[in-house]
């Protein structure tokens, strides 16, 4: 994924252990080490279902 | 020349992600590939075979880079690959459409010594939007291998990049940066005598940019004379007091301008012009602030405002609560439960339900959902960092520092989020400059959603408001600005395509932010809805409240109000949400309405903000801050009211 302020790419596996600490249960969030920009991280159902749709298009 | 026992020459082969650089790989090397971790690290590298004019080649796939100065693991790896492998040549992957983004890093390449060919690759995709690029012309101002391609399909510039290698000869390239750098960069450089692999040059400016790696390794080759390029490279960026990153990277792009000229030329395209048009016109004050008052009136007030805030909530609060699922669950309670303790904690005045459950997902959530859709449609387009560049030429008029608008932008998302954010802001000072105007004057999403809401209903509110949020903001920012001097770094930002908005990429982006969000909050509000029935119960929220009273009175507000401001302590939206019921019942006349907006936004952060305000911070920094924010809020409500009172606007 890009991050949606700079437009730098992104991988969930080298960011997701830099959470914020800021987020209550756990941080959902990429943080873009490029310049702060919280980006969402999507869940993997949701993921999986647009996924799925794609392939039938 | 060639020996018979030759170690196989290697090609390694870099660029930024999604350049089509795979491709190239695949393309060169055909089927005999590996891939394999790189030697501790768990980031993958292809290598596959090739051969050239009868001689046999190794090519690396490297993972993506955007400079030789690495952030991220990928990066590190790909760097190391180039410092460890000795290539024969290094082919720069770049995408023909963004030639003046990624050139810099050929220069970077190029700078430290490397063999650099240059694939400039996509060629296809841009000459389809019009543009031509002068590949000789480059070639010549480069003076290294250009090769254009389009390795998609047609495997366009495969041969000439094969015959660039080939041929390749090391060229002495070199681009002066300006004169007071040149001179730091050659004083540092002369005191290294070790053996590199990238040339002195590079090496001291990455040394001057703070790069921990290369540091241990001229460390490792320099031994005792480490110490003086040590103190030499600390005394420059000491004398320099300015950011050498960003001075060096300015450097850059200038020098790439200049090599950029008369290369790429731009067939009359007309929608390709459009798009730079409306990116220029959202940069320049005078065509950039109206066209902000239109995003946000458009964006904010009529679709979050009139819409989420008006038609779903009027439709989830007044027809699904309170006239269907409320009356029903409060029997429910009072006909099977005989404790008065735990009647008041479902369905109470606090209750779980009808006041934790009720603001979560019948106030804050289609507010926060049309939010974040209006929010994503303006990411998607790429608005965001013109917005910064537009708010950074207003800012620095005002004498506030162009960087701080980054956290300050994302404020308007999560203030908890962009104080941690400060972290990437230079100075001390800077950081608690902007840790102060986001406590202050910057409401977050959930929060202005409410309040975008509850004031549009009433002529004029929204405007006073408004005015009050950006005179708070502008006067705070700037007097702060005057007692904490500084100097102030240039501020540039990499700005990315303009483009239409896709649905998927908001659809998306909406449904994940509000999973999030819901995940994050319903909890928090149940958490609230224990502690305010417990404190109802026992008596404390009423002695609270009682505290409250008198300086309700000096707003001008009805005594209920003080259970809004005691609720937005715990949260910023759900003081908001407080100030909704108000409204619904009638309590609150617009001047009131809009003094308790916005003393509320003022009002001290919440509790998560003010934790990790605390982390970043330290305790005396945050304390203080959180006194004088709570100070100005109360001091402008007051104020306001007089002033709204006495002017008889919005009476
Ligand atoms: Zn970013
Ligand atoms: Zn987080």
């Amino acid at each position: 994924m890009k991050c949606t302020f700079c437009e730098h790419e992104l991988t969930p596996e080298m960011l997701r252990e830099k959470g914020c600490g800021g987020c209550l249960g756990g941080c959902r969030k990429i943080h873009c080490p490029y310049c702060g920009q919280e980006n969402p991280i999507v869940p993997e159902l949701l993921e999986k279902f647009l996924k799925d749709d794609k392939h039938k298009a | 020349m060639q020996s018979q026992t030759q170690t196989e020459k290697k090609i390694i082969l870099v660029g930024n992600p999604n350049v089509g650089k795979s491709v190239v790989f695949n393309t060169m090397t055909g089927s005999y590939t590996t891939v394999s971790n790189y030697p501790g690290t768990s980031v993958e590298v292809s290598r596959g075979q090739c051969e050239i004019a009868g001689e046999h080649y190794q090519v690396l796939d490297t993972p993506g880079m955007y400079s030789l100065l690495p952030i991220t693991e990928e990066e590190r790896v790909a760097r190391r690959i180039l410092l460890e492998e000795s290539p024969h040549v290094v082919v720069h992957v770049i995408d023909a459409r963004n030639l003046e983004r990624m050139l810099p890093m050929t220069l970077q390449l190029i700078e430290a010594g490397l063999p650099v060919v240059l694939l400039i690759n996509i060629m296809d995709e841009a000459e389809r939007v019009g543009m031509h690029v002068d590949i000789a012309l480059l070639q010549e101002k480069l003076q290294i291998p250009v090769v254009g391609g389009a390795m998609g399909r047609a495997k366009r510039g495969l041969w000439e990049l094969r015959d660039a290698i080939r041929d390749f000869e090391v060229s002495k390239a070199t681009f002066n940066y300006a004169t007071d750098l040149e001179k730091d960069i050659h004083g540092i450089s002369e005191l290294m005598q070790g053996d590199y692999t990238l040339n002195r040059r590079s090496l001291t400016l990455m040394l001057l940019q703070r790069d921990e790696e290369i540091a241990e390794r001229v460390k490792d080759r320099e031994g005792d004379r480490y110490e003086r390029v040590e103190k030499a490279v600390n005394d420059t960026i000491f004398d320099r007091r300015v950011d050498l990153h960003l001075r060096i990277s300015l450097e850059r792009k200038r020098i790439c301008n200049g090599l950029l000229g008369g290369v790429i030329t731009q067939k009359d395209g007309n929608q390709q012009t459009f798009a730079d048009h409306v990116s220029n016109w959202t940069m320049n004050p005078w065509t950039g602030v109206p066209l902000l008052l239109i995003v946000l009136y458009l964006g904010l007030y009529q679709f979050v405002g009139g819409f989420g805030a008006g038609t779903i909530v009027d439709f989830l609060e007044g027809a699904v609560f309170e006239e269907f699922l409320n009356p029903w669950v409060i029997g429910l309670c009072e006909t099977y439960i005989p404790w008065y303790w735990l009647n008041e904690l479902l369905v109470g005045e606090y209750g779980l339900f009808t006041l934790g459950v009720r603001y979560a997902v019948a106030i804050i959530l289609p507010i926060v959902g049309t939010f974040f859709v209006a929010f994503a449609v303006i990411e998607d387009s790429g608005y965001f960092p013109r917005l910064a560049m537009l708010v950074d030429r207003v800012f620095k008029k005002i004498g506030l520092n162009g960087r701080a608008v980054i956290p300050m932008v994302l404020g308007f998302g999560c203030d908890t989020m962009a104080t941690v954010v400060t972290r990437t802001l230079e100075s001390t000072r800077e950081r608690i400059i902007a840790t102060l105007l986001l406590a202050l004057a910057i409401p977050c999403s959930a929060q202005m959603g409410v309040i975008l809401g509850l004031l549009s209903g009433v002529p004029g509110a929204l405007m006073a408001w408004m005015v009050s949020m950006v005179g708070v903001f502008l006067l705070v920012g700037f007097l702060a600005a005057q007692i904490v001097p500084g100097e102030r770094p240039m501020f540039y930002m990499e700005i990315p395509p303009m483009r239409l908005p896709q649905i998927q990429n908001v659809m998306i982006k909406t449904l994940t932010r509000m999973q999030w969000y819901f995940m994050e909050i319903f909890p928090l509000f149940m958490i609230a809805s224990v502690l305010l029935v417990a404190g109802k119960l026992s008596g404390a929220l009423e002695w609270l409240v009682g505290m409250f009273n008198p300086v309700m009175r000096l707003l001008g507000l009805p005594n209920e109000a003080s259970a809004a401001f005691i609720f937005g302590f715990f949260r910023r939206d759900f003081g908001a949400a407080g100030l909704y019921d108000l409204q619904t019942e009638g309590l609150l006349d617009p001047v009131q309405l809009t003094v308790a907006a916005v003393t509320l936004t003022l009002f001290v952060p919440c509790v998560a903000q003010f934790l990790v305000m605390q982390k970043e911070r330290g305790w005396k920094t945050s304390l203080t801050i959180f006194f004088l924010v709570t100070g100005l809020a109360f001091a402008v409500g007051w104020a306001l009211n007089k002033f709204l009172l006495m002017t008889g606007f919005l009476v």
